[in-house]
């Protein structure tokens, strides 16, 4: 796939000079957002046109939003959907994306220097900083917004104490893995259903020659948090729901021997000889987002990680349309009966009390959002040239139209929905000193083999709060 | 461009109030020798607008203008009197009338407030102590127990009486406002702290007897040296000393700076194994490192031993001594700290490796570049890192370490870093070809059969130094050769052999100091570089005249003078490398056992929102810093 995508918006600021005329009484039209994705072979040119109000009560006024989505499709995509609003309501609408976001949050909002959204990958976070008193709660109006557009399940994450802080924004589905149809199929393997057959498909590939696992867990400052993932995986898997929640909550210790258990089952599989491709030499110096790379190109066979992982595959490569190089994804297999499924997702909070503030959050809560997010990320990663891409981004709003999404996206939506037991990540659950700070260096060492695994769970416990 | 003007003006707005500030501070105590009385006037127009507009500031008066003038007015007056009185006797009347009146009036028109924060939680800013006679009669006797023995230390040159009284009144300043409840005391209280504060300080100042032209003079001149100083001391103040002190506060506080803990941060730090590490220890008679520095240490003992024995003491040390003692050293200590783990044995590691290897090799260069062809352009290239930022010198070693997993049929296995490739391209030479292989174990033969050629001729001719420094250098060749010869290098089973530079603990650490050794020596370089032209020139012709060699002319003249050099360049670096922060950060951010302590405060303090561990860990590393700052400060006030 030789296909090179560039995403450019162009937002024509003629847009706020035309409606600043008060005495124009019919709203007019304007192009205010314009997408053009580049190939190899063609240019595709994709425009929105949307009514500016002849009178504007947010004339002037700017917000700024800070988020870890930085780079690429995504952060792209967030860029567009908010000129689009900033078009629309002449609100200077900002957006600054950081790779070290939870670092750098922490030390503005500390600082008294915070933007006035941040978009949170953690409702742990959001937690803390709402017991803190950094981010504000939600007016009636905006709550109200919010309760239209999202069931209770995903609402409650922004929940602190019974009272909302914070609006889901995206939703990720986390119990997937990554694999390519036609490779299965040449090598004659077969999709696994249980645990144990994943686990004996696991040695048959190392048996053939194969690599089974892509695996990395290096990311910047949160090294760590895939390694975290599989953990909570299979913590769902082996031990249950009920479990789950109380090692969440903490109301059982962190270094008990279930746990123990659990993160000595993931080692075996990894440093199980041959099981793992890890493109920098080892799994802790790979980048998670190194290993789409060698899954398109077959160096290994599987990759565990989350619905947005499709954001980091090579741009272009279909998915599960029965062409060659199109890569589809497999349930997680579970041990038992049941089948959970981890999930995660962002959530947006304010910082400043103001209406153009919360008229972004509401914005942020919208249907509309999620469709222009949708919509742009979509094209960022190629949707114009080749069918089926896609976005990496899924939304949990109820009035999302599902017709932007492909049908393997909205299986996945679907799968949230409707799931017996779905979970939300455990770390980003966990106050961010465990969740987005032991456990992921502690992980790291065990995985990197510095530590035991008695000796990392300890020093985790240990610094529980 | 609004913010800009504003900074602009405030800039511009800030640069003018210093002037002004600064000029009348110089013109007010110019008033001193000829116009006392009004420079008295002044001085209490200043000292009690002051006080009171700090009391307003903090919202501690009732109806704080009319207090405030008044209290102006009547530092004014009591001022200008005690400009004019010289009876004593007046004096001490007026002193104490004129602190009586301002301390009443202070606490007489004193409030509390109530507030509410904006989570709704209603606090009260203090402002009436709640005096507790027991404690306060404690603190004032004790203050002037203390000022009794301060003026038996100070040699009783000043009257007894004095000191008693300002300790004593310092004393029941403690008491009265700073341990007892702030928001729970009565009017009359808060008159009663006020009145008896003024009183004392009021008789201090008037037991003062009027200024002769003597003292008056003495007052300007002296005053000089407090308002040149005063910028730059409210500059550090503001930058250095406040922020210490709140970081010792935060310290013995909770993760939010809230609640006192005492000393649990610092146990926290000294407790948890990922900071302080020692349970590897007997891992160490183990370590094939140890021994081999154990070994070289005994084999420089054994040289002095024999030098001595030559001119008939027990032992002498010599340059071949020197480098054995350095090198053992560094080895035993990399031993020693790659079974002790955790932060700050790592940071102790770093301060012990960079510093020497640093130093050793930036004096080294200096020595070698010293008078020798295109000494600028070689000196120049070891100086260029100096010139990138740590940031960037960890991001450029990154690549340097990068491995990748190898591939067949890739040259070098597909590496991408530089060190990695050199590994897998000599493991695929040297195991899987023959050609290549033979050329590359010709060239380094022909080398090794000409460095023993140059030691032979090196010994024929006598030049000791240079024969058995060509000899230890061979070595390392010929064992090279050898290793050639049956086969070295990332290659096994026909694939590459990578090594994992940044991800293989206790020794990644190593990898990492790399990074900063190479920025730091030509930093050393140019220092000694510069220490060594300043050598006399007469004091090198004496000693060639006298038949030294050009090693004893390094070892006997030129290191003595260099000595306090060569001391600088260690504390400041000492210094630096404790405070290693970017390298670690970008190249492993404290992962896979490398965390340094600068990188743990930053994580506690910011990633995690902790202060108090965060700043506990501060005061570990200002504590270790600041026995080197101070030997470094001492050095160079003696050096000048």
């Amino acid at each position: 796939m030789t296909s090179r995508a560039a995403l450019v918006v162009a937002v024509a600021l003629v847009a706020a000079a035309c409606s600043s005329d008060a005495s124009t009484e019919t709203p007019e039209t304007v192009v205010v957002t314009s997408i053009v994705t580049e190939t190899v072979t063609e240019t595709v040119t994709e425009t929105v046109e949307v009514e500016v109000p002849a009178t504007n009560p947010f004339e002037g006024t700017s917000v700024t939003v800070f988020g870890p989505e930085s780079g690429g499709a995504e952060e792209q995509a967030m860029i567009a959907a908010l000129d689009l609003f900033a078009a629309k309501s002449g609100i200077d609408v900002t957006y600054l994306g950081a790779r070290d976001f939870s670092d750098q949050i922490n030390a503005q909002a500390a600082g008294g220097n915070p933007p006035d959204i941040a978009v949170f990958p953690q409702p742990g976070k959001v937690a803390d900083f709402a017991r803190e008193g950094f981010i504000l709660p939600l007016p009636a109006g905006t709550e109200a917004v919010m309760n239209d557009n999202f069931s209770d399940a995903w609402t409650a994450f922004g929940n602190v104490d019974g009272v909302q802080f914070a609006i889901p924004t995206k939703a990720d589905l986390k119990s997937l893995v990554w694999y390519q149809p036609a490779r299965f199929e040449a090598g004659g393997y077969t999709v696994p259903e249980t645990w144990g057959e994943l686990l004996t498909l696991s040695d048959q590939m190392i048996a053939d020659g194969n690599t089974p696992w892509c695996v990395g867990i290096e990311s910047g400052p949160a090294t760590g948090w895939t390694f975290t993932d599989w953990v909570e995986d299979l913590t769902l898997r082996i031990e249950g729901p009920e479990y789950y929640d109380q090692w969440v909550d903490h109301s059982i210790p962190f270094n008990n021997p279930e746990m123990a258990a659990i993160w000595q089952t993931v080692l075996d599989l990894w440093n199980t000889p041959g099981a793992v491709f890890a493109s920098s030499g080892s799994i802790a110096a790979t980048p998670f987002g190194a290993n789409g790379q060698p899954l398109v190109d077959g160096k290994c066979y599987m990759h565990r990680q989350a619905s947005f992982y499709s954001a980091f595959l090579p741009e272009g490569t279909p998915a599960a349309d029965g062409t060659e190089g199109a890569v589809d994804v497999f349930y997680f297999p579970s041990v038992g009966e049941d089948k959970p499924v981890l999930g995660a997702g962002t959530l947006v909070s304010a910082f400043r009390d103001a209406p153009e503030v919360w008229a972004v959050m509401e914005y942020f809560a919208s249907g509309e959002y999620a469709d222009a997010r949708q919509r742009f990320q979509a094209l960022g990663k190629g949707s114009a040239v080749t069918e089926g891409v896609l976005s990496g981004f899924l939304s949990p709003n109820l009035n999302a139209d599902l017709s932007l999404y492909t049908p393997l996206e909205q299986s996945f939506l679907d799968i949230l929905a409707t799931a017996d037991v779905v979970r939300f990540d455990g770390s980003d659950l966990m106050p961010s000193d465990v969740g987005a700070g032991t456990f992921w260096t502690e992980g790291t060492s065990a995985v990197n083999g510095e530590k035991t695994v008695q000796e990392a769970l300890d020093a985790i416990e240990a610094s529980w709060p | 461009m609004g913010k800009l003007l504003t900074t602009v003006l405030g800039v511009v707005g800030a640069i003018g109030v210093s002037a002004v500030l600064f000029i009348g501070a110089n013109k007010i105590f110019d008033l001193a020798p000829r116009h006392w009385r009004w420079f008295s006037a002044l001085i209490g127009f200043l000292v009690s607008g002051t006080v009171f507009l700090v009391l307003w500031a903090n919202d501690l008066l009732l109806s704080p203008l009319a207090v405030t003038i008044t209290a102006v007015v009547i530092g004014t007056v009591g001022g200008f009197v005690l400009g004019n009185v010289s009876n004593r006797w007046w004096r001490l009347g007026v002193g104490v009338a004129m602190g009586v009146a301002l301390g009443g009036i202070a606490g007489f028109y004193s409030q509390n407030i109530f507030g509410v924060l904006p989570d709704g939680t209603q606090v009260i800013w203090p402002a009436r102590p709640d005096l507790q006679l027991g404690p306060l009669a404690g603190w004032t006797v004790g203050g002037a127990v203390l000022g009794a023995a301060i003026w038996q230390v100070r040699s009783r040159v000043k009257p007894l009486y004095r000191s008693v009284l300002l300790w004593g009144t310092l004393g029941w300043a403690v008491g009265a406002y700073a341990i007892s409840n702030l928001s729970g005391g009565t009017r009359n209280e808060a008159v009663l702290a006020g009145v008896v504060l003024g009183l004392g300080f009021g008789a201090l100042v008037g037991t003062r007897p009027l200024a002769d032209d003597r003292e008056r003079g003495r007052v300007q001149t002296e005053s000089r040296k407090y308002i040149f100083l005063g910028p730059a001391f409210l500059f550090i103040a503001v930058t250095l000393i406040v922020p210490t002190i709140r970081t010792l506060i935060l310290s013995v506080r909770d993760r939010r700076g809230e609640n006192f803990l005492g000393i649990e941060n610092y146990q926290k730090v000294f407790s948890n194994p990922n900071t302080f590490d020692t349970s590897g220890w007997r891992l160490l008679f183990t370590s094939r490192l140890f021994w081999m520095g154990v070994i070289v240490v005994v084999v420089g003992l054994i040289i002095a031993r024999v030098r001595g024995r030559e001119v008939g003491t027990s032992m002498v040390g010599s340059p071949p001594s020197y480098g054995a003692w350095f090198v053992g050293g560094l080895l035993v200590s990399a031993a020693v700290l790659s079974v002790l783990r955790g932060t700050l044995f790592n940071n102790l590691w770093w301060v012990i490796t960079v510093t020497l290897v640093s130093s050793a090799l930036g004096l080294g260069i200096a020595v070698l570049a010293d008078r020798a062809k295109h000494e600028a352009a070689a000196k120049s290239i070891i100086f260029l890192p100096m010139a990138i930022s740590f940031v960037g010198a960890g991001i450029i070693w990154r690549f340097m370490y990068q491995a990748r997993q190898p591939t067949a049929d890739v040259p070098h296995g597909g590496q991408t870093g530089l060190l990695n490739a050199l590994w897998v391209g000599l493991g695929e030479l040297t195991q899987s070809s023959t050609w290549p292989k033979a050329i590359a174990v010709t060239l380094v033969a022909v080398l090794a059969v000409g460095m023993a050629l140059l030691a032979v001729m090196a010994f024929r001719d006598g030049v000791r130094g240079v024969g058995w420094g060509v000899v230890v250098a061979l070595i390392p060749v010929l064992w090279f050769l050898y290793s050639l010869i049956v086969g070295v290098g990332g290659w096994a089973d026909g694939r590459g052999q990578i090594i994992l530079f940044i991800q293989n603990s206790p020794f990644n650490n190593l990898w990492l100091m790399v990074v900063l050794i190479w920025t730091q020596v030509g930093f050393a370089m140019i220092i000694f570089s510069a220490a060594i032209k300043a050598v006399p020139a007469v004091l090198i012709e004496a000693a060639k005249v006298d038949g030294a060699t050009e090693s004893q002319l390094f070892w006997k003249v030129t290191m003595p003078q260099i000595m306090p050099t060569i001391g600088v360049v260690i504390t400041t670096l000492i210094v630096l490398v404790m405070k290693v922060f970017d390298i670690v950060k970008v190249m492993t951010n404290g992962n896979f056992d490398t965390q340094v302590i600068a990188n743990e405060m930053w994580q506690r303090a910011f990633t995690e929102l902790n202060f108090g561990l965060g700043s506990a860990l501060a005061v570990v590393l200002f504590a270790a810093v600041l026995p080197v700052l101070v030997v470094n400060v001492r050095r160079m006030q003696r050096a000048v």
